[in-house]
C-alpha cells in the first residue's frame, strides 16, 4: 500500500530530515513511527501526501510512484489519504456536521450521499448526537474525533495520523485508538506518529522507529522502546536488557536487513 | 449544481467580508473605466462632428432660403473667381437632406422629425491656404444671400486641439488607475486567502483539486472589475443622456454619439472590466495556492 525506497528528503538550507529511508506497509496493516521530534516522523507523512518533493528515491502510495506524480494529480492521491493532526485542523465556523461534510462537499459528491455518509461516520465516532455543535464546544477528545471523522468520511485506503493524541489526556487518547483501530479493522492501512509509549505499548502493533532521519528499528507487535541489544547495554551488564516482563516476540532488526514484507494482521 | 453553488456563495461571502477594500477596488475600477470609456466617447462626438471638414471642405457658407437658386449659383461662380479659393461646389436643399440623413443615420427618430425643407442650401468652399479663412468670412458677412458662415478653421484647430489633449490625458489617466485596480483587486483577492488560509488548507488536505480551490477568488475578482465596469458604464450613459438632453446653439453641432456606439462599446468596457479582475486574482493567486 506504501512503498518508500531509499528516501532522502533534505530541505532548503541542508537541513537532512530523512536519509535512505526504506519502508514497506501491506494494505491492511497498522504501522507505529516513533522516535524523538526532528527524527522525520512528520516529514514523511508531507512526502506521503506530496506535501513536499523528496530529494532522492521514491515513494509509492497504492501502486503509484507518486514522486513523478504531475502536480494536478495530487489532489487525488490526497482522496486516497484520509488525514489526522495533533491541532485537529477543524473549521470553527461550521458545525460538526459541516467539518465532515466539508471533506465530500469539495469532492463534489450529491447531497443525498452527503447526508447519509456524514451520519454514518459521525456514528463510528460516537458523535451521532454532537452533529450540530460547534468545535469550541466540544472537548479536545471530541474534536479530534470530528477530525478523524472527516478524514474517514471519503472512505480513504489509507490514513495518516501525525500524533493524534498529543494533545489528549491517557483516557481520552484510549477512545481516539479504539476509533482508529475500529478504521484499520475495515482494512484501512493506518500510519500513526506519536510519542505516547502507553498507547504503543498496550496495542502490540509494528513499530518502525526513527532517529536522525533513519529507521533504526522496524518490529511486528513492538514496543515503544527498543530492546535491542545495544553495545553500550552489553558494556555495562555484559547481559541483554533487563526487562520486568519481556514481550512475547521480540524481532530485532537492523535497518539493513529490513523485512521484505511484513504484516502484522 | 451543488458544487456551482458552492463556488459562487463562497465568492460572495468572501466578498462581504472585505467589504471595504473591495469597495476601494471598485471604485479604482470604476474611475479608471469611465476615463476611459469618457475619452472614448468625447473622441467619437469629436469625429462625428468634424467629418465635414475632413473632406478638405475649409468654409461653409449656408444660404438664405428666401434666394433663388441662380442666385445662389451666381454666388458660387463669383467665389470661385476669388483667388484665395482653389475649389467650391454647390449643395442644394436635397443634397443638404441627404448628408442630415447620413450624419444621423443613427437616429431614425429625429429624420422623421425633421422637415427636409427647412435645411438650408451651402456652398463648400476649399481654399489655397486654411489661413485665408478670415478675410473669405470677412467678405461674405455682409452679403444679403448668406444666412451664415462656417469656417473649419476655428472651430476644427480649436476641437482637434482640446480633444487631442483630453484623450491623451483622459487615457493616460485610466491606464494609471486601470493598472492600480489590477493591484487592488489582486490584494483583495490575497487578503481573501489570507481570511480563508484554515479553509483552503482543509480543502488540500482533502483533495479539493486546485480549480476547486481557485475558481470563488477567480469569480470574486472577476465580479469586482464588472461591478466596476458596470458603475463606469451608467455613469458614461447617463453623462451622455445629460449631453443629448442639452439644446445646442449650432444646429450642426451634435452632442450625442449613436446608440449603436454606445453598447457596442459598453459591453467591451464590461469585458474589459471582468478581465482586469481575473487578471488582478490571478496576479493574488501566484505562488500562494501552489500544491
Amino acid at each position: 500500500m506504501i512503498l518508500l525506497e531509499d528516501v532522502t528528503k533534505v530541505y532548503e538550507g541542508g537541513v537532512v530530515a530523512l536519509r535512505d529511508v526504506s519502508l514497506d506497509v501491506q494494505k491492511g496493516e497498522f504501522v507505529f513511527m516513533v522516535g524523538p521530534s526532528g527524527s522525520g516522523k512528520s516529514t514523511l507523512i508531507r512526502l506521503m501526501l506530496r506535501e513536499e518533493h523528496t530529494t532522492r528515491g521514491k515513494i509509492w502510495v497504492a501502486g503509484k510512484d507518486i514522486t513523478k506524480m504531475p502536480g494536478w494529480k495530487v489532489p487525488n492521491l490526497r482522496r486516497s489519504i484520509g488525514t489526522v493532526f495533533q491541532d485537529f485542523k477543524l473549521l470553527p465556523n461550521r458545525t460538526v456536521s459541516e467539518n465532515v461534510a466539508f471533506a465530500l462537499e469539495v469532492l463534489g459528491r450529491p447531497k443525498s450521499v452527503i447526508n447519509r455518509q456524514v451520519a454514518q461516520v459521525l456514528e463510528l465516532v460516537g458523535l451521532a448526537t454532537k452533529g450540530d455543535r460547534y468545535p469550541l464546544q466540544l472537548s479536545g477528545g471530541e474534536q479530534q474525533r470530528v477530525s478523524v471523522a472527516r478524514a474517514f468520511v471519503n472512505r480513504p485506503p489509507i490514513l495518516l495520523a501525525d500524533e493524534p493524541t498529543g494533545n489528549l489526556d491517557p483516557a481520552t487518547s484510549v477512545g481516539i485508538m479504539r476509533i482508529l483501530d475500529r478504521i484499520n479493522r475495515t482494512g484501512t492501512t493506518v500510519l500513526m506518529a506519536t510519542h505516547d509509549h502507553a498507547i504503543v505499548d498496550a496495542m502490540r502493533r509494528r513499530v518502525v522507529q526513527l532517529e536522525r532521519g533513519r529507521v533504526v528499528r522496524d518490529q511486528t507487535r513492538g514496543r515503544y522502546e527498543s530492546f535491542r541489544v545495544d553495545e553500550d547495554d552489553l558494556a555495562e551488564e555484559e547481559a541483554p536488557v533487563a526487562e520486568p516482563t519481556p514481550p512475547p516476540v521480540v524481532e530485532v532488526r537492523t535497518p539493513a536487513e529490513l523485512p521484505e514484507s511484513e504484516s502484522s494482521a | 449544481m451543488s458544487r456551482a453553488t458552492y463556488l459562487v456563495r463562497q465568492a460572495f461571502t468572501s466578498l462581504r467580508r472585505n467589504a471595504l477594500v473591495v469597495a476601494a477596488a471598485i471604485l479604482a475600477v470604476f474611475v479608471s473605466l469611465t476615463l476611459a470609456f469618457g475619452a472614448l466617447v468625447v473622441n467619437e462626438l469629436f469625429q462625428v462632428n468634424t467629418t465635414r471638414w475632413q473632406e478638405g471642405v475649409h468654409v461653409v457658407v449656408f444660404m438664405k432660403d428666401d434666394v433663388s437658386q441662380a442666385a445662389q449659383l451666381d454666388l458660387q461662380k463669383e467665389i470661385q473667381q476669388w483667388d484665395e479659393v482653389q475649389e467650391t461646389s454647390y449643395c442644394d436643399k436635397t443634397c443638404a437632406w441627404l448628408e442630415f440623413n447620413e450624419m444621423f443615420a443613427d437616429q431614425p427618430a429625429l429624420l422623421e422629425e425633421t422637415d427636409a425643407s427647412i435645411l438650408p442650401a451651402s456652398i463648400r468652399i476649399k481654399l489655397v491656404d486654411v489661413d485665408y479663412y478670415r478675410d473669405i468670412t470677412f467678405r461674405l458677412l455682409d452679403n444679403s444671400a448668406v444666412r451664415k458662415t462656417v469656417t473649419a478653421g476655428e472651430r476644427f484647430d480649436q476641437l482637434s486641439n482640446i480633444s487631442s489633449i483630453l484623450n491623451a490625458l483622459g487615457l493616460g489617466l485610466a491606464v494609471l488607475l486601470g493598472v492600480a485596480s489590477v493591484v487592488l483587486i489582486a490584494n483583495t483577492i490575497r487578503m481573501a486567502i489570507y481570511a480563508r488560509r484554515d479553509e483552503v488548507g482543509v480543502m488540500k488536505l482533502v483533495g479539493a483539486s486546485n480549480w476547486f480551490i481557485r475558481i470563488p477568488f477567480l469569480l470574486e475578482g472577476m465580479l469586482q472589475g464588472f461591478v466596476g465596469a458596470v458603475l463606469a458604464v451608467a455613469a458614461v450613459w447617463a453623462g451622455h443622456s445629460f449631453l443629448a438632453g442639452l439644446e445646442p446653439e449650432d444646429f450642426f453641432i451634435r452632442l450625442s454619439v449613436g446608440a449603436d456606439f454606445l453598447v457596442q462599446w459598453g459591453v467591451l468596457i464590461l469585458l474589459f472590466g471582468a478581465a482586469a479582475g481575473v487578471v488582478g486574482s490571478a496576479f493574488g493567486l501566484r505562488r500562494f495556492l501552489k500544491v
